[in-house]
């Protein structure tokens, strides 16, 4: 058997070692992007690690409220008949030497993080400048000794080096202060962050009863966790991000499939005539069957170890990708290094062998029906796939309409498993669709450029079977690109309208540094009442942040002149009564929420919510719906009034300024911008103008969605480069009929024009179905793959004219590949394929 | 003046490495409307003498003109003009297109030339070869005798001075084997076509109005 393996299957391969190399690349690239896109995903969304951590010791349990954890209770806590350790916390964000933003750690140094003694204190400066805050920084942050310029919060100040951390294997920087300090610079007034909780070395088994106990004591009011339970809510927060990243990946391996399936039926029917003798020497079908299986799995195998190595490489370039979308969009996390994992090594492997072989199941079994006595010509082939067509066209129509009942199924835990489907069943039926297609489009276009047209649209029709495949290739990597490219560009269009109602205020103020989802830093009370008090200023809207936990995810919390917001703002709401829901929230009875938090958690109007702010946990009602598309884990915003009475910090995080109508020119407005940063004094504050902000929004956008253009890319590269394999396979078959073409005095500009045109053609008859296909596709990707990932309303507005560039460029790329079987067609010597067996 | 004059023509070429002297100094002419049959065993050299005449290929050494133009000194584009317009093949096993229908093949070479009023003349081809009921039916519709008769068509269809047919009858049954013989012979005589033919098989050789026997890449009877 492994003889008759090597004769039959090792040996034709290796003698068209350009296609076999082709096929393998195709492969390899898509296990490379599985395996990346893994090793990336994993790196950048599931360890948290953040440098936070390194300063810690082993606890077991963290107490967390919205606004910070009343200092009394950490008395209350010491009063408790327990033997616990307790671990008080400040935890902030300083902008380091205006570029990058690193954690702050407040913690009582002496009893907790030295005394741990987890970390290796590695550096310590003969003398500390008392004169200013001492502070241990992470290594390679600064040398002992140094002052570092920080800003926390708007206010600009410099810590002396008081000593050096490593922070191991984890990635990024930190700075810690003394608890006091800390509290000091972050303007906390009597409130922690976080305290954690050290259970006993005998009862570390019995967090969850501790948990208990704990909860007892302080009711609802308090977050009481075990510690792992954040970066569980951050695993769960962006299990629909991941699945999602995880689904792109498979793409390129889908479109690598259709190309194994091209090659395995290209070798089936090239060795017909062999089949039929090994079947008439006592060759079982199962023997068949298994060779041309092996052969597929021989790709498979080969081609994902390559595209394992490829992968490793490509992982450290979409770590970074990734991980800018993850703190852009969800949460303040340094991706960890990028490390080769064996178990998702095994698992992309096997996806590409399972892929080849599965792509191979059909022209397998087909090899195996070859009767010993029949050697069957490529004709008959190509002529049973066309009298295959109308049996194709039914099984494309079943196929879509499985697509449209897949799409109305809910999400199953918590995932949109039916869209996933619905797209891959509309795949299949452009697949179904492809030699109609093939057929159609040939017929329409022979003749009409030539004689060339007229052959390359015969020979398209003719080698239906393969053309057929090649176009559902294309196809399927064009269809892609068309429903991503619409729900994108469907989606930036659905923001842009919703900023132009969102962002109305002329000026926008926040800390200087850079933003993320969940860090809010406040402004000084001080500025915004100064601010108040400029002539030009219409109003003032403050607005105020927390990072809150609701139903084991992650939200915000935030505050703001509801009123203002909905007079100046223009605010619409997706769902409640405009009147009903300002009387609500502004008598501190409701609250209104977003989009996302809504669908996340099941919330409809009129429903009711049970939110812990500071020590209390206080129910409202949901007043209203609002559209929004800055977060995905979503808002519940309250009237800043209201929010008062159980969080007394004035301090807000953003400031949107109104001006007054009669401040008109531009001259006017930059007298008012030079108040207001007056106003702000020596404090870091960031002002925007209702454009910028507006152009940072949509800068963050599509920096959300390289990832995605990026693996798209891929896909359409491999569906080229396989296509161009493809032909050239077809070119070699076909190199009698080159010959004779010559014979009869084609010249070789138009052999060459054949080829180019039958690459043409491919590629617009490609364009088309995927084009048709993708804008079917985008709308289960919009309407039920969002919807159910992340919640978010957008809006069906496809990009029509990027679409249709990006559908040229790929058609001429499509063309442009068919330079190189064009050349091979070209140097054919006439004389040479004519009289050969 | 002759239509084809081959003098001391030598080829050599390459094959796997080794060295192969295809034709040894053979030289020939042919007038218009003459009828020549090359005989002689496999690899003697016909097939490679036919590619010199029909300007597919160059001699190493000697010369070939057709109707006065010497190949050896025309560019592939000029060779290419000269294969339109002045000669047809006919081959052992049709080599019919198989996704054009019988007239579309038969109009082929005009279509390559840009000729004008192609089905036309490509219509009046077969209907020369008396094949005017089949000129829609695809060639796995056709009985060999009748493919061969599209070819003959095809290779007829835009007047050539020269035809060059590479063992015609050999796929076929004597009786369909005749029938295209007496084609080809009709169209020497009525066309005035110049008729070279490579074949092994005795019934060609008498139509033919000369026989030419060819051994190991030399002419030994003329």
């Amino acid at each position: 058997m492994l003889l008759l393996l090597r004769r039959l299957i090792l040996r034709p391969a290796l003698a068209e070692p350009g296609r076999t190399l082709l096929t393998l690349f195709s492969i390899a690239i898509g296990v490379a992007v599985i395996f990346a896109m893994d090793l990336a995903g994993n790196a950048a969304t599931t360890s948290f690690r953040s440098s936070l951590e390194v300063v810690g010791g082993e606890e077991d349990i963290e107490i967390t409220a919205v606004g910070g954890v009343p200092v009394e209770v950490l008395g209350r806590l010491n009063e408790l008949p327990y033997a616990l350790k307790y671990s008080p916390r400040v935890e902030d964000f300083v902008w380091l030497n205006e570029k990058r933003t690193v954690p702050l750690v407040g913690l009582d140094l002496v009893s907790t993080a030295l005394e741990a003694g987890n970390q290796k204190l590695l550096e310590r400066p003969e003398k500390l400048d008392l004169g200013r805050r001492a502070a241990f920084v992470s290594k390679g942050l600064a040398r002992a000794g140094e002052v570092i310029a920080v800003q926390v919060n708007d206010t600009p100040m410099r810590f002396v080096v008081a000593g050096i951390f490593d922070t191991g294997d984890v990635r990024g920087d930190l700075v810690v202060l003394d608890i006091e300090d800390a509290e000091a610079v972050t303007g906390r007034a009597n409130r922690l962050d976080r305290i954690l909780v050290t259970l006993p070395k005998a009862e570390e088994d019995k967090v969850d009863v501790w948990v208990e106990t704990l909860r007892g004591h302080f009711g609802g009011s308090l977050s009481i966790r075990p510690v792992g339970a954040r970066k569980e809510e951050n695993r769960k927060m962006l299990a629909a991000f991941r699945w999602n990243l995880k689904i792109l990946s498979y793409i390129a391996l889908l479109v690598g499939a259709f190309l194994i399936y091209n090659t395995i039926s290209v070798s089936v029917v090239r060795r017909r005539g062999e089949i039929g003798i090994l079947r008439a020497l006592g060759g079982t079908r199962a023997m068949v069957r298994g060779g041309f299986l092996a052969e597929a799995a021989l790709f498979g195998l080969v081609g994902g170890v390559i595209g394992l190595a490829v992968g490793r490489v490509l992982a450290e370039g979409a770590v970074l990708l990734v991980g800018l979308t993850v703190e852009a969009l969800y949460v303040s996390s340094t991706p960890a290094p990028v490390r080769f994992e064996w178990g998702a090594a095994l698992l992309s492997l096997l996806t590409g062998v399972a892929t080849s072989v599965l792509a191979a199941l059909a022209p397998a079994l087909e090899a195996g029906q070859v009767p010993p006595t029949e050697a069957m010509a490529r004709g008959r082939v190509d002529t049973l796939a066309r009298e295959g067509q109308g049996r194709y066209l039914l099984y494309a129509a079943g196929l879509a309409v499985v697509a449209a009942l897949l799409s109305q199924l809910p999400p199953i835990a918590r995932l949109p498993l039916g869209g996933y489907t619905a797209v891959l069943a509309l795949v299949g039926s452009a697949a179904f669709l492809a030699p109609a297609f093939v057929t159609f489009g040939s017929k329409l276009l022979e003749g009409r450029l030539g004689v060339m047209s007229l052959l390359a649209g015969r020979s398209l029709s003719g080698a239906l079977r393969r053309s057929a495949v090649l176009v559902a290739t294309l196809a399927t990597a064009a269809a892609m690109m068309t429903s991503v490219g619409i729900m994108v560009g469907s989606f930036r269009e659905t923001m842009l309208t919703w900023l132009d109602t969102q962002i109305r205020a002329d000026f926008y103020l926040r800390p200087a540094g850079s933003a993320a989802i969940d860090r809010h830093p406040t402004i000084a009370e001080a500025v915004a009442d100064e601010i108040e008090r400029i002539p030009g200023v219409e109003a003032v809207d403050r607005f105020r942040a927390y990072s809150i936990r609701y139903g084991g995810l992650p939200a915000t919390l935030a505050a703001g002149d509801v009123r203002a917001q909905m007079r100046y703002g223009r605010t619409s709401l997706y769902a409640g009564n405009m009147a009903d829901a300002l009387q609500s929230v502004t008598s501190g009875e409701g609250v209104i929420i977003s989009e996302p938090f809504s669908e996340k958690h099941r919330l409809r109007v009129n429903d009711r919510i049970r939110l812990p702010i500071g020590a209390k946990e206080k129910e409202f009602r949901v007043a209203g719906i609002f559209l929004d598309y800055s977060s995905e884990n979503g808002y519940v915003v309250l009237d800043r009034n209201a929010l008062r009475q159980y969080l007394p910090d004035d301090e807000p995080s953003n400031l949107a300024v109104y001006l007054k109508a009669s401040v008109s020119s531009g001259s006017e407005r930059e007298a008012v911008r030079r108040q207001i940063e007056a106003a702000c004094g020596p404090r870091r504050i960031a002002i925007f103008e209702n454009s910028s902000l507006r152009a940072e929004a949509v800068r963050i956008f599509d920096q959300t969605f390289a990832v995605t253009y990026a693996l798209e890319a891929i896909a359409i590269f491999v569906a080229i480069v396989g296509v161009a394999g493809a032909m050239l396979a077809l070119i070699i078959d076909r190199r009698r009929e080159i010959g004779l073409l010559r014979f009869l005095g084609g010249s070789r500009g138009q052999v060459q024009r054949l080829v180019l045109l039958e690459a043409g053609f491919l590629g617009l008859f490609s364009q088309i179905l995927g084009m048709v296909a993708g804008a079917f596709m985008s709308l289960i990707l919009i309407f039920v793959i969002n919807k159910q990932s992340f919640g978010w309303t957008i809006q069906f507005d496809p990009p029509v004219a990027a679409l249709l560039g990006a559908s040229l460029f790929v058609w001429t790329c499509t063309v442009l590949a068919g330079f190189y079987p064009a050349r091979v067609a070209t140097n054919l010597n006439p004389i040479e394929v004519m009289h050969e067996e | 003046m002759d239509i084809l004059r081959v003098e001391n023509a030598r080829k050599r070429y390459l094959a796997q490495g080794q060295a192969v002297v295809a034709l040894r100094g053979v030289s020939l002419n042919m007038r218009a409307g003459e009828l020549v049959a090359l005989v002689g065993r496999s690899g003697c050299g016909k097939s490679t003498l036919l590619n010199l005449a029909g300007a597919m290929d160059f001699p190493s050494e000697g010369t070939v003109q057709l109707e006065g133009e010497e190949t050896t000194a025309l560019n592939d584009d000029q060779l290419t003009r000269i294969r339109r317009f002045k000669v047809g093949f006919v081959f052992q096993n049709f080599q019919l297109l198989p996704t054009l229908s019988a007239v579309e093949n038969v109009e082929l070479p005009l279509l390559l030339a840009e000729a004008k009023n192609a089905r036309e003349r490509a219509r009046e081809a077969l209907e020369w070869v008396e094949l005017s009921a089949e000129t829609e039916r695809m060639p796995h519709q056709l009985s060999g005798g009748q493919m061969q008769r599209v070819a003959i068509a095809r290779a007829l269809v835009h007047q050539p001075k020269l035809l060059l047919a590479d063992e015609p009858i050999g796929n076929l049954d004597t009786a369909t084997g005749n029938l295209i013989l007496k084609l080809l012979e009709k169209a020497a005589r009525e066309k005035g076509t110049a008729i070279l033919m490579a074949t092994h098989s005795p019934d060609s050789t008498r139509i033919a109005d000369r026989v030419v026997e060819m051994r190991d890449g030399l002419m030994v009877a003329a």
